[in-house]
């Protein structure tokens, strides 16, 4: 029975190639988005699960209330992991992170390598991170100051495969032991970690150690077993109000400390400011997931609705088969079988579609995702119920009906007008509005989305940002020598000027108060500080609009010398730029040895405005000084087109100055093009969703087209024969399937506004919402479902009316 | 085998109602031949559908092989249809998917007869329909008097005691017709009881007796010529 059931679906299924081809081509591409945003989710949600005892971790974070806002802070004061150790008795154990600056070079021997993600952390690291060691054991490996853990990864760098336990490594100059690697397969880790150091190696002054206002440690507890988190929560936030806060001189503490479980820093952390983790972000994770099962819902229900309308073509057969013998529930359990089959078929045809996408995912998402079925017994059992569910839900209506048959009227009719069909079309109707509606906004978005990338990448800055490279100086003699460094690089064919400083556009910038002295009242506005020399302007290319550059032949310059970026001007109300010159302001020298030093000068003059952060941020007022004791990083402005030469010739002056450190450059228009990142991605990720959108749609609507062209089988024969032309009857039967495209844009239009109006809003400079995307959204859709349409209408109204007529 | 009493069927749309069968009554004995004649829309198909068990009265006594009918369950009726009923319809009704072999083995399966039993009764019967060369082509490949031969094997596979013919000649020339009229004819003197419903004077003389409707009344019932003298 089933062999007869499985032969004639798959021969239905050749005979309709193009049909079967549509049907199963449909629900492979939605179960390839299901499974592949499975496989992103799944992996989201296993970040830190691997850790034995995870689930009585927690981080101290604090909800920090400033001059603006509510901020949440990953990074707290170290006091945090003595207090709740020595005062909480249900905490088993604690441990601190230090923040800190990005990379050090690490040496072994001739070998040099810039290596970020070292951590410094307490020596109870591995009681609370329990992490598998390839070499060496958790037991005392970070016990001596001068100790060091690899990860396997970076041991196999420096050392290849042997075991480097003992060995030497110079940490920035420093000498470390090497005692233990870390096995690999940390991609489940929260913290991206290369290398380990006692934090004792720090070497953090004691009294330091004991700021409640030094917010620069990431701190993890421990809990003991049976412990209720929300007590120990509240009595820390008891504690902090009535022991600490009270002591507090000079300074206020404005933090509520809280504590967040393991498994909830991943996913749940997107608003903290200052962390170390590897953040994923539980809305998208939430969005994921309902796109995928929107994405599955939809590629069923289109299933469905091929396989409904085409079997509405083998009701002869049904009639015929009942005839002979064939009971309801045989007639069913054909169908069912039919559609699992088919269904069978797009699994596995999504099965490999997805082990073929997963690496293109994989490297857009910077994970390392598996899919392998063999090794993953739960996956395949899901695929499995996946394709026993869907086959039957999608056989289950085409089943019911058609098995309800009556012979005597199939037989006699080549065409069915059975009611049912009819009763269900609101649904139908609907579910085509809802893809049609999808398939709009996802090109309202993706043209958005585009331009606005665009503008972020092209938009003027205000200076030039091509053809500069970029690099931090190292070492105490390029530092303390900055000046000749400097005139050796001016040196270099090809280099058109150099800048030494602190506060280049895309790179770190400090903000500081600015003082500014009216009417005898001395008012404090925070801006951007610009630590600069007399080069930075011409470098950048920087337009003055008032005033005059630095110039090293006027002494007062260095010390008695601003300018203002006009939004300072604006800001501080010194009225039009020229009306600034000359204008008093004053800024509390950085300096560890006067803190009240007060440098005080005049305004000389006036830059354009320039985006020197990204195009998320509003300009800020922003001042430019010369401070020797900042400059750290440098910028060289090629000319000319060979950069390859006057890149080496960059990097010989480097080796003069710094031959123990390597250069570490990059160029300046790379800092902007990675801020948008997350844009890009964004962008590819719209137009993918967009074409899956508009073919699923179109799958549904052919689906659609089908079965009315099916239905309507007779009469179109009888106006053709009553003198209907062609374009007539593809008018007739396009109509009411525009008018749904029609609805499904008036859907999809204010939802499209406004999420875009949103996602724009987060951006200081942004273009207009583009009225035309609507438009060309519209027309799209339109062209695309009239095209679809179009095909089965075209085909009905060619069909030979006395064909259909004749079985009558 | 057949006996029918004032049967009934009548068909309802929104505002007329149109009496398909109006008090006939009908006796077919085992063995017989009778042809079913009448003008288009006399009920004739109906009666058919009827006898056939496709359909239901909606008046009247109607029994099968001894059993009250009218009234039964569908799937007492798929019962009965599968192991007494074959068929031959006038537009061949064969499944284009499945090859003649298969055509001819699908009442079996529903039957539930062994695959092994299967293979030697559908070959029986293709050798006796002389169409056991073509066992494994598609019905679009076979002339119309060939489709019309493995409709007719496919409704004798299981040996049915009753075969209902559709105007079974309807759709093929006349030597076609004629052979298929000898196949009906032999299946008869085998034993089966046949009644067919037909347009041509011709084919009904095959029969033994005919009736003729008109308007859902049996207004005539005679001998054949062939049986009449």
């Amino acid at each position: 029975m089933l062999k007869n059931y499985l032969l004639v679906a798959y021969r239905n299924l050749v005979r309709h190639k193009g049909f079967s081809f549509l049907n199963i081509a449909g629900l492979a591409l939605g179960l390839t988005a299901c499974l592949l945003i499975g496989l992103f989710v799944h992996d989201e949600l296993q970040f830190d699960k691997f850790l034995p005892g995870g689930e009585r971790v927690y981080r101290v974070y604090t909800e920090h209330t400033g001059k603006d806002a509510l901020e949440t802070y990953s990074s707290v004061s170290p006091m945090f992991a003595p207090t709740l150790r020595q005062e909480f008795p249900e905490v088993e154990q604690t441990m601190r992170i230090l923040m800190r600056a990005s990379t050090s070079l690490l040496e072994v021997g001739d070998k040099k390598i810039y290596v970020e993600d070292g951590l410094y952390v307490d020596s109870t690291f591995f009681g609370v991170f329990p992490l598998a060691f390839k070499y060496g054991s958790a037991a005392g490996a970070l016990d001596a100051p001068t100790s060091i853990v690899l990860t396997e990864n970076l041991a196999k760098r420096f050392f290849g495969d042997g075991n480097p336990v003992g060995r030497e490594l110079k940490v920035d100059k420093s000498s470390f032991l090497v005692t233990g690697v870390l096995r690999s397969g940390l991609s489940k880790f929260h913290l991206n970690v290369n290398y380990l150091v006692p934090l004792a190696a720090a070497q953090i002054p004691p009294a330091r150690m004991k700021a409640w206002g030094w917010n620069q440690f990431f701190t993890y507890a421990k809990l003991k077993p049976g412990t209720d988190v929300r007590q120990t929560e509240a009595k820390l936030q008891a504690y902090i109000n009535e022991k600490v806060k009270p002591t507090m001189v000079g300074e206020e503490l404005n933090d509520k400390p809280f504590l967040q479980p393991l498994h909830d820093v991943h996913l749940y952390s997107a608003a903290f400011k200052f962390d170390l983790s590897v953040r994923g972000n539980i809305t998208y994770v939430k969005a994921l997931s309902f796109i995928a099962a929107f994405i599955l819902l939809i590629a069923g229900f289109n299933f469905v609705n091929l396989a409904t309308a085409k079997s509405m073509q083998r009701a002869r057969e049904v009639g015929i088969r009942k005839t002979l013998g064939a009971s309801r529930q045989q007639l069913m359990g054909q169908f069912l079988s039919e559609t699992v089959l088919l269904t069978l078929v797009s699994v596995v045809l999504a099965v490999v579609l997805t082990a073929l996408l997963l690496p293109s995912l994989n490297e857009f998402t910077g994970k390392d995702m598996a899919f392998d079925l063999l090794r993953n017994p739960e996956l395949l059992g899901l695929l499995a119920v996946l394709t026993v569910v869907v086959g039957l839900v999608a056989g289950f209506y085409p089943a019911l009906v058609l098995s309800g048959f009556q012979p005597v009227k199939v037989l006699k009719s080549a065409v069915v007008t059975d009611g049912i069909f009819g009763r269900v079309q609101w649904l139908r109707h609907g579910l085509i509005v809802v893809q049609f509606a999808l398939s709009v906004f996802l090109i309202i978005c993706a043209i958005v989305v585009f331009r606005q990338v665009s503008y972020l990448h092209d938009k003027d800055l205000g200076f030039n940002r091509d053809q500069i490279m970029f690099f931090p100086m190292r070492g105490q003699n390029m530092s303390q020598h900055y000046e000749t460094f400097k005139n050796e690089l001016a040196q270099v064919p090809g280099v058109a000027s150099v800048s030494i400083g602190y506060g280049f556009p895309g790179d770190q910038v400090a903000g500081d108060g600015l003082i500014v002295p009216t009417d005898g009242e001395k008012k404090e506005y925070g801006v951007t500080q610009l630590m600069v020399d007399y080069d930075y302007i011409r470098t950048l290319g920087l337009e003055l609009v008032a005033g005059r550059d630095f110039s090293k032949e006027r002494k007062t310059d260095k010390d008695q010398a601003f300018i203002l970026n006009e939004t300072a001007v604006r800001e501080f109300g010194f009225g039009a730029p020229d009306q600034a010159l000359g204008k008093t302001v004053q800024w509390e020298v950085w300096n560890d040895k006067n803190p009240d030093s007060l440098k005080t000068g005049k305004v000389i003059g006036v830059v354009r405005d320039f985006h020197y952060k990204s195009l998320y941020d509003k300009l800020e007022p922003a001042v430019l000084q010369i401070f020797p004791g900042a400059y750290w990083k440098v910028a060289v402005k090629l000319k000319g087109d060979n950069l390859s030469s006057s890149v080496d010739g960059v990097k010989q002056v480097w080796g003069r100055f710094s031959p123990e450190s390597p250069i570490e450059y990059r160029f300046l228009d790379q800092n902007f093009d990675d801020m948008y990142k997350a844009e890009d991605k964004l962008k590819s990720l719209l137009w993918i969703f967009t074409g899956i959108a508009i073919f699923v749609g179109c799958l549904g609507l052919f689906g659609l087209a089908t079965y009315a062209a099916e239905r309507r089988k007779k009469e179109i024969g009888i106006r053709k024969v009553l003198g209907a032309s062609v374009a007539t009857i593809v008018g007739l039967l396009s109509k009411e399937f525009l008018v749904l495209v029609l609805v499904a844009a008036l859907i999809a239009f204010p939802a499209a506004w406004l999420a875009m109006s949103r996602w724009l809003q987060d951006f200081a400079y942004r273009i207009d919402m583009p009225l035309w995307a609507f438009l060309a959204a519209g027309l799209t859709a339109a062209a695309v479902a009239f095209i679809t349409v179009g095909y089965q209408a075209v085909r009905a109204a060619t069909a030979n009316p006395v064909n259909n007529l004749r079985a009558n | 085998m057949i006996e029918i009493e004032n049967l009934e069927k009548i068909y309802r749309t929104d505002e007329v109602q149109t009496k398909a069968l109006n008090n006939v009554t009908l006796r077919v004995a085992e063995g017989e031949f009778v042809a079913i004649m009448g003008p288009s829309g006399c009920g004739k198909s109906t009666l058919l559908n009827i006898l056939g068990l496709l359909d239901e009265p909606d008046g009247g006594r109607f029994a099968f092989a001894g059993t009250e009918v009218a009234q039964t369950s569908e799937r007492r009726r798929a019962e009965l249809r599968k192991k007494h009923i074959g068929f031959v319809f006038q537009s061949f009704n064969l499944i284009e998917e499945l090859t003649v072999a298969e055509n001819v083995e699908l009442p079996l399966i529903y039957l539930g007869v062994g695959a092994a039993e299967r293979k030697q009764k559908v070959e029986q019967v293709l050798e006796k329909m002389q169409i056991m060369h073509r066992r494994n082509h598609f019905p679009q490949q076979l002339s119309g008097g060939q489709q019309q031969r493995v409709a007719v094997a496919r409704a004798v596979v299981n040996s049915p005691r009753l075969i209902l013919a559709d105007e079974p000649t309807g759709n093929l020339d006349s030597s076609n017709g004629n052979e298929v009229m000898e196949l009906l004819t032999e299946l008869n003197e085998g034993g089966t009881t046949i009644i067919m419903v037909t347009h041509s004077e011709h084919d009904a003389r095959y029969a033994h007796r005919v009736i003729r409707l008109l308007d859902g009344q049996v207004v005539l019932e005679n001998l054949t010529q062939a049986f009449s003298a």
